[in-house]
């Protein structure tokens, strides 16, 4: 088990640190852009466009979660699908599934763990500008962005354990297909409806890696 | 597990199906609606409908279905045409006794068009209590925002902190008129871009209606009586230009009122059966009559009435609906549902399931199932192994036939 968990952190390394700086460095930016703005044209005024106007001071974390999911998926799956080395994984004396699994939720923490990291930093940050208000529609914003990080993670590994090229490329067109259903133009707090759905579609999708890892191990079907 | 891996995908994958499909189709084959707009006539005492289906788009008909050409629609709307018709030097002097003053003319015009997208949206928590008699030309943003939860809030911007002493005033104010907390609306015009700040209408856990407003730094509050369970869902106010109404108030189904200016009299528009959670409604108002126009998918039901709010005339217009014409129809036939995340009824993103209407669909969901039991014959699956996914085909036709093939049922 501990030694799975080492080998994929070797794996995801750099990648995740990457990401995870990628991520801090994003918040700063908001976060100075939102106090200079503040100090140029009040914060009446900052709030205002806010709240009746749509203008969100958060959209360049948009796609921060996507490419971090995009990322970390192949940072963990590429090299596993080089000459096909995850066939030796799956020859040790362990359920082939189970250590698929295990690999995948893994991944899945890692990417969860580095999220909610940024959630925190996002509302630490905001209660010092704003009021609950603001930080609530905010949240229920960019949540479905970061549920939309995970599918991709979720999605990329089933495109990449795919051996046909014929179906990665189906697969690509469906997965983009969902992963657009987060990332929809809405204004802000518009998802609130659709997240404990989109929530649980993410969720199921977890589980699809088994269905091309299974592909992946019978070789050439 | 596997299997059940499986299934996972092809039930997201009919899902991405079903809403990129028919988002396909009806970019590329859908066909400009017909949206027909009504006025009333103060000089032919008739409505002009502009662009019904029997006319077709940019053309004017009267409500007995004759024709007019531009200069007659002019002259039959004077009062919104004024301009124009005093440059061409067609302007009345007077109608129904009445002599034609430009400025007179343009305080009695109105437009308003609601639409459920209004009520089917976010709305903020905050709003900004503007004072409502500075003494100033101008009016001017306040430096704090409200909110009425458990009490009556104010929070200062710069400090994002609360305003204690002004936030205890505004709630003693509003428990001494038997305010319940927290509030359920707040509307009003959060913008100076008015030509007064009359504050906000707000109803209460109780379903009381208020007025509140800042009159020289202190609250202003008033309770305006209504019928009983009145039911109101949402509340626009308007800044008309000669101060009829401050407000209009909608019912879930006892139609619309309007609050009438410093006497808070509730007036009732005398439509029935208005529903604002699916219609559009537009009240053109001018001196003489106001047009209430209700507009379904396919139907709009005019209504004038005259400054007594009692009715002149009615007229109603029905037009093929998205699924009666051929567009509609050809998909509907296709595909045996759609799933859509947006909706011209609503701010909201969620699933929008739309069941095709008509029958139609099961022939081509016979075929998808027909054309998927071939391929798995020639292919020489075993049938048994297949009855599930033979089984999603038959009840989501084409979607089904697409994704199972993509997530092919191969276990050994």
């Amino acid at each position: 088990m501990k030694s799975i968990f080492y080998k994929e952190w070797i794996k995801i390394k750099w990648t995740f640190l990457a990401f995870l700086v990628l991520g801090i460095v994003g918040h700063t930016i908001m976060f100075l852009k939102v106090r200079h703005d503040i100090l140029f044209v009040d914060a009446v005024n900052y709030w205002y466009s806010f709240l009746f106007r749509g203008y969100p001071y958060f959209s360049i974390l948009k796609f921060l979660p996507l490419v971090a999911g995009l990322g970390i998926a192949i940072a963990q799956y590429f090299p596993e699908t080089l000459n096909k080395r995850i066939k030796l994984t799956f020859h040790l004396p362990v359920g082939e599934n189970e250590i698929l699994l295990k690999m995948h939720a893994f991944g899945a923490s890692s990417l969860t763990a580095m999220f909610v990291f940024f959630f925190v930093i996002f509302v630490s940050g905001s209660y010092i500008y704003f009021p609950a208000e603001i930080i609530k529609p905010s949240l229920l914003t960019i949540t479905p962005w970061f549920l939309g990080g995970l599918a991709t993670y979720f999605i990329t590994a089933l495109i990449l354990l795919e051996p046909i090229w014929l179906y990665r490329g189906l697969y690509t067109i469906t997965g983009a297909g969902f992963i657009s259903f987060f990332y929809m133009y809405g204004t802000i707090g518009a998802y609130k409806p659709v997240i404990i759905s989109l929530a649980v579609l993410t969720l199921l999708i977890s589980t699809g890696v088994l269905f091309s890892g299974y592909r992946f191990r019978k070789g050439e079907m | 597990m596997i299997k059940l891996s499986r299934y996972i995908l092809v039930l997201v994958g009919i899902i991405v199906a079903a809403f990129a499909i028919p988002k396909l189709y009806w970019t590329i084959f859908e066909k400009v609606p017909v949206n027909p707009t009504v006025f009333y006539s103060c000089m032919i005492d008739d409505f002009i409908i502009l662009g019904s289906e029997k006319t077709g788009p940019g053309e004017r008909m009267d409500g007995q279905g004759n024709r007019m050409t531009l200069a007659e629609y002019e002259k039959a709307m004077p009062l919104m045409f004024f301009r124009q018709l005093m440059t061409d030097g067609n302007m009345p002097d007077s109608i129904n006794g009445v002599p034609m003053e430009p400025m007179v003319i343009n305080r009695a015009n109105s437009f308003y068009r609601y639409t459920p997208r209004k009520i089917n949206t976010p709305v903020p928590s905050l709003y900004p209590m503007l004072e409502s008699q500075s003494g100033k030309v101008n009016l001017a943003m306040p430096d704090d925002y409200f909110r009425i939860g458990k009490r009556m809030e104010f929070i200062v911007a710069k400090t994002n902190k609360v305003d204690e002493a002004k936030s205890l005033k505004f709630t003693e104010a509003l428990e001494n008129k038997g305010f319940a907390f927290p509030a359920r609306l707040i509307a009003g015009i959060p913008t100076t871009r008015k030509s007064k700040d009359e504050g906000y209408f707000v109803t209460d856990s109780n379903e009381q209606l208020y007025h509140i407003k800042m009159i020289k730094g202190e609250p202003y509050v008033a309770h305006i009586e209504t019928p009983e369970d009145l039911g109101i869902v949402f509340i626009e106010c308007v800044d008309l230009r000669n101060s009829e109404y401050y407000c209009y108030l909608f019912t879930r189904n006892k139609g619309i009122y309007v609050v009438m200016d410093e006497v808070y009299d509730l007036q009732r528009l005398p439509v029935e059966g208005i529903d604002p959670f699916s219609q559009e409604i537009r009240i053109n108002g001018d001196l003489f009559n106001k047009c209430i126009t209700v507009e379904g998918s396919n139907w709009l039901k005019a209504t004038a009435i005259d400054d007594m709010y009692e009715i002149v005339d009615t007229h109603e217009e029905t037009w093929k609906g998205r699924y009666e014409r051929s567009d509609g129809k050809i998909l509907s036939a296709l595909v045996p549902f759609e799933v859509s995340l947006v909706s011209p009824e609503s701010v909201f993103i969620r699933f929008y399931f739309q069941k095709s209407p008509g029958y139609l669909w099961i022939f081509s969901s016979v075929a998808a199932l027909l054309i998927s039991l071939f391929i798995m014959m020639r292919r020489k699956m075993e049938l048994k192994s297949n009855l599930i996914d033979l089984a999603i085909v038959a009840i989501t036709g084409l979607y089904g036939l697409i994704i199972i093939f993509i997530f092919p049922n191969k276990f050994r």
